[in-house]
Protein backbone atom coordinates (compact mmCIF):
# COMPACT_ATOMS: atom_id res chain seq x y z
CA UNK A 1 0.00 0.00 0.00
CA UNK A 2 0.91 3.26 -0.60
CA UNK A 3 0.89 4.42 2.73
CA UNK A 4 3.57 2.03 3.87
CA UNK A 5 5.81 2.82 0.67
CA UNK A 6 9.00 5.13 1.53
CA UNK A 7 8.40 8.77 -0.28
CA UNK A 8 12.52 8.33 -1.58
CA UNK A 9 13.30 5.38 -3.17
CA UNK A 10 15.99 2.83 -0.87
CA UNK A 11 16.75 -0.16 -2.90
CA UNK A 12 18.86 -0.78 -5.56
CA UNK A 13 18.08 -3.51 -7.18
CA UNK A 14 15.98 -4.00 -10.39
CA UNK A 15 13.30 -2.00 -10.02
CA UNK A 16 9.43 -2.94 -11.00
CA UNK A 17 6.38 -1.94 -9.04
CA UNK A 18 6.48 -5.86 -7.63
CA UNK A 19 10.25 -5.60 -6.24
CA UNK A 20 8.66 -1.95 -4.52
CA UNK A 21 6.35 -3.44 -3.06
CA UNK A 22 7.90 -6.79 -1.68
CA UNK A 23 10.37 -4.72 -0.31
CA UNK A 24 7.68 -2.02 1.76
CA UNK A 25 6.18 -5.39 2.94
CA UNK A 26 9.50 -6.62 4.20
CA UNK A 27 10.01 -3.57 5.62
CA UNK A 28 6.84 -3.23 7.40
CA UNK A 29 6.72 -6.44 8.70
CA UNK A 30 9.94 -5.91 10.31
CA UNK A 31 8.25 -2.30 12.23
CA UNK A 32 5.59 -4.18 13.10
CA UNK A 33 7.18 -7.29 14.41
CA UNK A 34 7.12 -7.05 17.91
CA UNK A 35 3.34 -5.86 18.54
CA UNK A 36 2.71 -8.83 16.27
CA UNK A 37 4.81 -11.44 18.52
CA UNK A 38 3.09 -9.23 21.38
CA UNK A 39 -0.53 -10.16 20.60
CA UNK A 40 0.29 -13.49 19.70
CA UNK A 41 1.86 -14.41 23.08
CA UNK A 42 -1.23 -12.46 24.43
CA UNK A 43 -3.81 -15.38 22.80
CA UNK A 44 -1.77 -18.39 23.40
CA UNK A 45 -1.15 -17.62 27.41
CA UNK A 46 -3.83 -19.25 29.21
CA UNK A 47 -3.34 -17.31 32.33
CA UNK A 48 -4.64 -14.06 31.00
CA UNK A 49 -8.06 -13.93 30.83
CA UNK A 50 -10.35 -15.14 27.77
CA UNK A 51 -11.67 -11.81 27.31
CA UNK A 52 -8.30 -10.37 27.03
CA UNK A 53 -7.36 -13.05 24.66
CA UNK A 54 -10.13 -12.55 22.60
CA UNK A 55 -9.38 -8.80 22.06
CA UNK A 56 -5.69 -9.35 21.20
CA UNK A 57 -7.19 -12.04 18.49
CA UNK A 58 -9.43 -9.40 17.34
CA UNK A 59 -6.56 -6.54 17.25
CA UNK A 60 -4.38 -8.87 15.46
CA UNK A 61 -6.47 -9.95 12.55
CA UNK A 62 -6.88 -6.26 12.35
CA UNK A 63 -3.58 -5.62 11.72
CA UNK A 64 -2.47 -4.83 8.28
CA UNK A 65 -1.66 -7.62 5.76
CA UNK A 66 1.56 -6.04 4.82
CA UNK A 67 2.25 -6.66 8.57
CA UNK A 68 2.35 -10.56 8.02
CA UNK A 69 5.38 -12.53 7.01
CA UNK A 70 3.56 -14.84 4.74
CA UNK A 71 3.59 -11.40 2.17
CA UNK A 72 6.93 -11.72 1.69
CA UNK A 73 8.43 -13.14 -1.16
CA UNK A 74 11.47 -14.11 -2.98
CA UNK A 75 12.31 -11.94 -5.88
CA UNK A 76 14.99 -11.91 -8.37
CA UNK A 77 17.16 -9.02 -8.11
CA UNK A 78 17.96 -8.56 -11.28
CA UNK A 79 14.89 -8.90 -12.81
CA UNK A 80 12.37 -8.84 -10.45
CA UNK A 81 10.68 -12.11 -11.02
CA UNK A 82 8.54 -13.62 -8.49
CA UNK A 83 9.11 -17.59 -9.42
CA UNK A 84 11.96 -19.86 -10.01
CA UNK A 85 14.28 -17.86 -7.39
CA UNK A 86 17.08 -19.63 -6.27
CA UNK A 87 17.58 -18.90 -2.27
CA UNK A 88 21.45 -19.29 -2.46
CA UNK A 89 21.91 -16.19 -4.86
CA UNK A 90 18.42 -14.65 -4.98
CA UNK A 91 18.61 -15.00 -8.49
CA UNK A 92 15.92 -15.88 -10.90
CA UNK A 93 17.27 -19.37 -13.51
CA UNK A 94 17.80 -17.59 -16.18
CA UNK A 95 19.48 -14.68 -14.10
CA UNK A 96 21.44 -17.23 -12.22
CA UNK A 97 22.81 -19.21 -15.59
CA UNK A 98 23.50 -15.82 -17.13
CA UNK A 99 25.77 -14.88 -14.14
CA UNK A 100 27.13 -17.87 -13.94
CA UNK A 101 28.02 -18.09 -17.42
CA UNK A 102 29.51 -14.85 -16.68
CA UNK A 103 32.20 -15.84 -13.76
CA UNK A 104 29.89 -13.83 -11.22
CA UNK A 105 29.20 -16.35 -9.26
CA UNK A 106 32.27 -17.14 -6.98
CA UNK A 107 32.89 -21.12 -7.22
CA UNK A 108 30.30 -21.61 -9.63
CA UNK A 109 31.17 -23.84 -12.69
CA UNK A 110 29.56 -25.70 -15.60
CA UNK A 111 29.37 -29.60 -14.29
CA UNK A 112 29.75 -32.68 -15.72
CA UNK A 113 30.02 -35.96 -14.10
CA UNK B 1 75.79 -10.10 5.10
CA UNK B 2 74.40 -9.15 1.96
CA UNK B 3 77.84 -9.09 -0.28
CA UNK B 4 79.24 -12.25 0.90
CA UNK B 5 76.20 -14.46 -0.73
CA UNK B 6 77.11 -15.61 -3.74
CA UNK B 7 74.57 -14.43 -6.19
CA UNK B 8 74.28 -18.27 -7.67
CA UNK B 9 72.92 -19.35 -3.83
CA UNK B 10 70.23 -16.61 -4.19
CA UNK B 11 69.66 -17.10 -7.92
CA UNK B 12 69.10 -20.74 -7.64
CA UNK B 13 65.78 -21.17 -5.38
CA UNK B 14 64.48 -18.27 -7.53
CA UNK B 15 65.25 -19.68 -10.47
CA UNK B 16 63.12 -23.13 -9.14
CA UNK B 17 60.23 -20.30 -8.46
CA UNK B 18 60.01 -19.54 -11.76
CA UNK B 19 60.08 -22.83 -13.21
CA UNK B 20 57.91 -23.87 -10.96
CA UNK B 21 54.83 -24.75 -13.16
CA UNK B 22 51.72 -21.41 -11.94
CA UNK B 23 49.09 -24.23 -11.30
CA UNK B 24 49.61 -26.35 -8.17
CA UNK B 25 50.36 -30.00 -8.54
CA UNK B 26 48.90 -32.85 -6.78
CA UNK B 27 50.23 -32.86 -3.29
CA UNK B 28 52.22 -36.18 -4.09
CA UNK B 29 53.71 -34.15 -6.93
CA UNK B 30 54.83 -31.10 -4.61
CA UNK B 31 56.31 -32.95 -1.43
CA UNK B 32 58.75 -34.67 -4.38
CA UNK B 33 59.46 -31.13 -5.71
CA UNK B 34 60.09 -30.14 -2.47
CA UNK B 35 62.52 -32.80 -1.72
CA UNK B 36 64.25 -31.68 -4.79
CA UNK B 37 65.07 -28.58 -4.37
CA UNK B 38 66.46 -29.30 -0.58
CA UNK B 39 68.82 -31.47 -2.71
CA UNK B 40 69.96 -28.69 -5.29
CA UNK B 41 70.37 -26.24 -2.26
CA UNK B 42 72.79 -28.69 0.11
CA UNK B 43 74.98 -28.52 -2.33
CA UNK B 44 75.33 -25.40 -4.45
CA UNK B 45 79.02 -25.99 -5.42
CA UNK B 46 78.00 -28.10 -8.58
CA UNK B 47 80.37 -28.41 -11.64
CA UNK B 48 78.47 -27.44 -14.75
CA UNK B 49 78.82 -30.23 -17.14
CA UNK B 50 81.36 -29.58 -19.96
CA UNK B 51 78.82 -30.00 -23.08
CA UNK B 52 76.60 -26.99 -22.08
CA UNK B 53 77.95 -24.41 -23.74
CA UNK B 54 79.85 -21.56 -21.70
CA UNK B 55 77.93 -18.32 -20.19
CA UNK B 56 80.29 -15.59 -22.98
CA UNK B 57 78.40 -17.95 -25.95
CA UNK B 58 75.16 -17.39 -24.58
CA UNK B 59 73.54 -13.37 -25.13
CA UNK B 60 71.49 -13.68 -22.67
CA UNK B 61 72.04 -10.39 -20.33
CA UNK B 62 71.55 -11.81 -17.07
CA UNK B 63 73.19 -15.47 -16.86
CA UNK B 64 70.04 -17.84 -15.39
CA UNK B 65 72.20 -21.01 -15.34
CA UNK B 66 73.93 -22.23 -12.42
CA UNK B 67 77.48 -20.46 -12.49
CA UNK B 68 80.16 -20.65 -9.62
CA UNK B 69 83.21 -18.31 -9.08
CA UNK B 70 86.19 -20.30 -7.19
CA UNK B 71 86.92 -16.98 -5.33
CA UNK B 72 83.16 -16.56 -4.09
CA UNK B 73 82.90 -18.75 -1.08
CA UNK B 74 79.74 -20.68 -0.64
CA UNK B 75 77.59 -19.28 2.13
CA UNK B 76 73.96 -21.25 2.37
CA UNK B 77 70.65 -19.02 2.30
CA UNK B 78 69.40 -18.47 6.02
CA UNK B 79 67.84 -21.37 7.44
CA UNK B 80 64.27 -19.59 7.87
CA UNK B 81 64.67 -18.44 3.88
CA UNK B 82 65.62 -21.96 3.21
CA UNK B 83 63.28 -23.49 4.90
CA UNK B 84 60.85 -21.89 2.59
CA UNK B 85 61.37 -23.90 -0.12
CA UNK B 86 60.69 -26.94 1.90
CA UNK B 87 57.71 -28.83 3.95
CA UNK B 88 56.38 -26.83 6.54
CA UNK B 89 58.04 -27.76 9.90
CA UNK B 90 55.70 -29.38 13.04
CA UNK B 91 56.03 -28.98 16.57
CA UNK B 92 56.17 -32.24 18.96
CA UNK B 93 53.24 -32.86 20.77
CA UNK B 94 53.69 -34.42 24.01
CA UNK B 95 49.95 -35.02 25.54
CA UNK B 96 47.96 -34.78 21.94
CA UNK B 97 45.38 -32.94 24.15
CA UNK B 98 43.48 -31.13 21.65
CA UNK B 99 43.12 -27.67 21.65
CA UNK B 100 41.89 -25.90 18.44
CA UNK B 101 40.35 -27.28 15.69
CA UNK B 102 40.28 -24.97 12.80
CA UNK B 103 38.77 -25.46 9.57
CA UNK B 104 39.35 -23.93 6.35
CA UNK B 105 37.09 -23.32 3.61
CA UNK B 106 37.62 -22.38 0.01
CA UNK B 107 36.09 -23.08 -3.69
CA UNK B 108 39.80 -23.05 -4.89
CA UNK B 109 42.53 -25.51 -3.95
CA UNK B 110 45.36 -23.38 -5.14
CA UNK B 111 44.66 -20.44 -2.52
CA UNK B 112 43.70 -23.55 0.03
CA UNK B 113 46.36 -25.47 0.05
CA UNK B 114 49.01 -22.53 0.37
CA UNK B 115 47.08 -20.94 3.30
CA UNK B 116 46.86 -24.08 5.03
CA UNK B 117 50.84 -23.98 4.78
CA UNK B 118 51.03 -20.34 6.01
CA UNK B 119 48.56 -21.51 8.88
CA UNK B 120 51.02 -24.72 9.69
CA UNK B 121 54.64 -22.32 9.07
CA UNK B 122 52.53 -19.96 11.89
CA UNK B 123 51.95 -22.62 14.05
CA UNK B 124 55.49 -24.18 14.11
CA UNK B 125 56.78 -20.68 14.84
CA UNK B 126 54.27 -20.00 17.77
CA UNK B 127 55.45 -23.20 19.47
CA UNK B 128 52.37 -24.91 18.56
CA UNK B 129 51.76 -28.80 17.51
CA UNK B 130 49.78 -28.82 13.99
CA UNK B 131 48.05 -31.92 12.57
CA UNK B 132 47.11 -31.81 9.09
CA UNK B 133 45.95 -30.71 6.93
CA UNK B 134 43.02 -33.11 6.83
CA UNK B 135 41.11 -32.83 3.76
CA UNK B 136 37.42 -33.04 4.81
CA UNK B 137 34.92 -34.42 2.48
CA UNK B 138 33.87 -31.92 -0.20
CA UNK B 139 30.19 -30.14 -0.27
CA UNK B 140 29.05 -30.19 -3.49
CA UNK B 141 26.15 -28.17 -4.71
CA UNK B 142 24.65 -28.50 -7.75
CA UNK B 143 22.08 -26.77 -9.83
CA UNK B 144 20.05 -27.86 -13.00
CA UNK B 145 18.31 -24.63 -14.99
CA UNK B 146 16.88 -25.00 -18.46
CA UNK B 147 18.82 -22.92 -21.07
CA UNK B 148 15.91 -20.93 -22.19
CA UNK B 149 12.08 -21.00 -21.93
CA UNK B 150 10.02 -23.81 -20.66
CA UNK B 151 9.01 -24.94 -24.01
CA UNK B 152 12.66 -25.98 -24.21
CA UNK B 153 12.78 -27.82 -21.17
CA UNK B 154 14.52 -30.95 -22.84
CA UNK B 155 17.92 -29.10 -23.05
CA UNK B 156 18.85 -28.08 -19.63
CA UNK B 157 22.43 -27.08 -18.03
CA UNK B 158 24.23 -27.82 -15.32
CA UNK B 159 26.22 -26.26 -12.28
CA UNK B 160 27.92 -26.78 -9.96
CA UNK B 161 29.67 -25.16 -6.84
CA UNK B 162 32.40 -27.69 -4.51
CA UNK B 163 33.63 -26.15 -1.35
CA UNK B 164 36.86 -27.75 -0.38
CA UNK B 165 37.47 -27.71 3.50
CA UNK B 166 40.81 -28.73 5.45
CA UNK B 167 40.97 -29.21 8.96
CA UNK B 168 44.14 -28.33 10.92
CA UNK B 169 44.10 -29.31 14.34
CA UNK B 170 46.24 -27.91 17.33
CA UNK B 171 47.03 -30.11 20.27
CA UNK B 172 48.71 -28.78 23.28
CA UNK B 173 48.61 -25.48 22.75
CA UNK B 174 48.63 -23.06 25.15
CA UNK B 175 45.16 -21.05 24.98
CA UNK B 176 46.85 -17.52 24.74
CA UNK B 177 49.28 -18.62 21.88
CA UNK B 178 46.11 -20.48 20.05
CA UNK B 179 44.26 -16.80 20.17
CA UNK B 180 47.68 -14.96 19.15
CA UNK B 181 47.77 -17.80 16.12
CA UNK B 182 44.16 -17.21 15.20
CA UNK B 183 44.60 -13.78 15.40
CA UNK B 184 47.15 -13.56 13.26
CA UNK B 185 45.62 -15.89 10.51
CA UNK B 186 42.37 -13.32 10.81
CA UNK B 187 44.83 -10.73 10.40
CA UNK B 188 47.26 -12.40 7.02
CA UNK B 189 43.53 -14.00 5.78
CA UNK B 190 44.16 -14.35 2.14
CA UNK B 191 41.06 -13.99 -0.49
CA UNK B 192 38.51 -16.52 -1.07
CA UNK B 193 39.21 -18.34 1.80
CA UNK B 194 36.73 -18.61 4.82
CA UNK B 195 37.90 -20.09 8.50
CA UNK B 196 36.13 -21.03 11.44
CA UNK B 197 38.12 -22.23 14.96
CA UNK B 198 36.26 -24.56 17.33
CA UNK B 199 38.66 -24.12 21.07
CA UNK B 200 38.89 -26.11 24.07
CA UNK B 201 40.33 -24.66 27.38
CA UNK B 202 41.34 -26.06 30.47
CA UNK B 203 40.92 -24.39 33.74
CA UNK B 204 40.16 -24.09 37.52
CA UNK B 205 37.50 -24.84 39.31
CA UNK B 206 34.67 -21.98 39.52
CA UNK B 207 34.84 -20.91 36.25
CA UNK B 208 30.96 -19.63 36.56
CA UNK B 209 31.63 -17.14 39.06
CA UNK B 210 34.60 -15.84 37.54
CA UNK B 211 32.92 -15.48 33.81
CA UNK B 212 29.91 -13.93 35.88
CA UNK B 213 32.34 -11.08 37.21
CA UNK B 214 33.24 -10.63 33.96
CA UNK B 215 30.08 -10.76 32.33
CA UNK B 216 29.10 -6.71 32.98
CA UNK B 217 32.47 -5.60 30.87
CA UNK B 218 31.82 -8.51 28.64
CA UNK B 219 28.69 -7.52 27.32
CA UNK B 220 29.57 -4.34 25.34
CA UNK B 221 32.18 -6.37 22.99
CA UNK B 222 29.79 -8.99 22.46
CA UNK B 223 27.34 -6.55 21.89
CA UNK B 224 29.26 -4.99 19.14
CA UNK B 225 29.49 -7.87 17.59
CA UNK B 226 26.55 -9.51 17.54
CA UNK B 227 25.21 -6.64 16.03
CA UNK B 228 26.93 -7.92 13.10
CA UNK B 229 25.42 -10.97 13.01
CA UNK B 230 21.85 -12.00 11.61
CA UNK B 231 19.88 -13.42 14.50
CA UNK B 232 16.40 -13.92 15.32
CA UNK B 233 14.80 -10.76 16.90
CA UNK B 234 12.05 -10.57 18.79
CA UNK B 235 13.44 -7.12 20.53
CA UNK B 236 10.79 -5.51 22.94
CA UNK B 237 8.56 -7.93 22.56
CA UNK B 238 8.00 -8.11 26.52
CA UNK B 239 7.32 -4.33 26.36
CA UNK B 240 4.89 -4.53 24.02
CA UNK B 241 2.77 -7.36 25.59
CA UNK B 242 3.18 -5.07 29.35
CA UNK B 243 2.56 -1.97 26.85
CA UNK B 244 -0.73 -3.57 25.28
CA UNK B 245 -2.15 -5.20 28.58
CA UNK B 246 -1.89 -1.56 30.31
CA UNK B 247 -3.71 0.24 26.79
CA UNK B 248 -6.96 1.63 27.31
CA UNK B 249 -8.77 -1.46 25.15
CA UNK B 250 -7.59 -4.03 27.07
CA UNK B 251 -8.11 -2.42 30.30
CA UNK B 252 -12.19 -1.79 29.89
CA UNK B 253 -12.09 -5.58 29.24
CA UNK B 254 -11.10 -6.32 32.84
Amino acid sequence: MSMFRSKKMDIGSFLNIHVIRDHTKRKVYAQFEPERQALRHIIRNTTLPARTRAEAQLQLTQMHCYTRPTQIRGRCLMGGKGRGIFRDFKLSRYNFRMQALEGNLPGVRKASW
Amino acid sequence: MATTISRSSILQPLRQTLTRPVARQPRSAFIASASRSKASIAKPNQTTPASVPSDEALTVPFPMRHEVHPEEPAIRLPRSVQSLYLQPLRREANYGVPTCDLQLRSYSVPNLEFFCDFALRAAYYLNLPAFGPVPLPKIKERWTVPKSHFIFKKSQENFERITRRRLIQIRDGHAESVQIWLAFLQKHAYYGIGMKANVWEYSKLGVGKEMEGQGQAMQEVIEDKMKLLGRDKTEGTVQKVQELLESERFRIQG
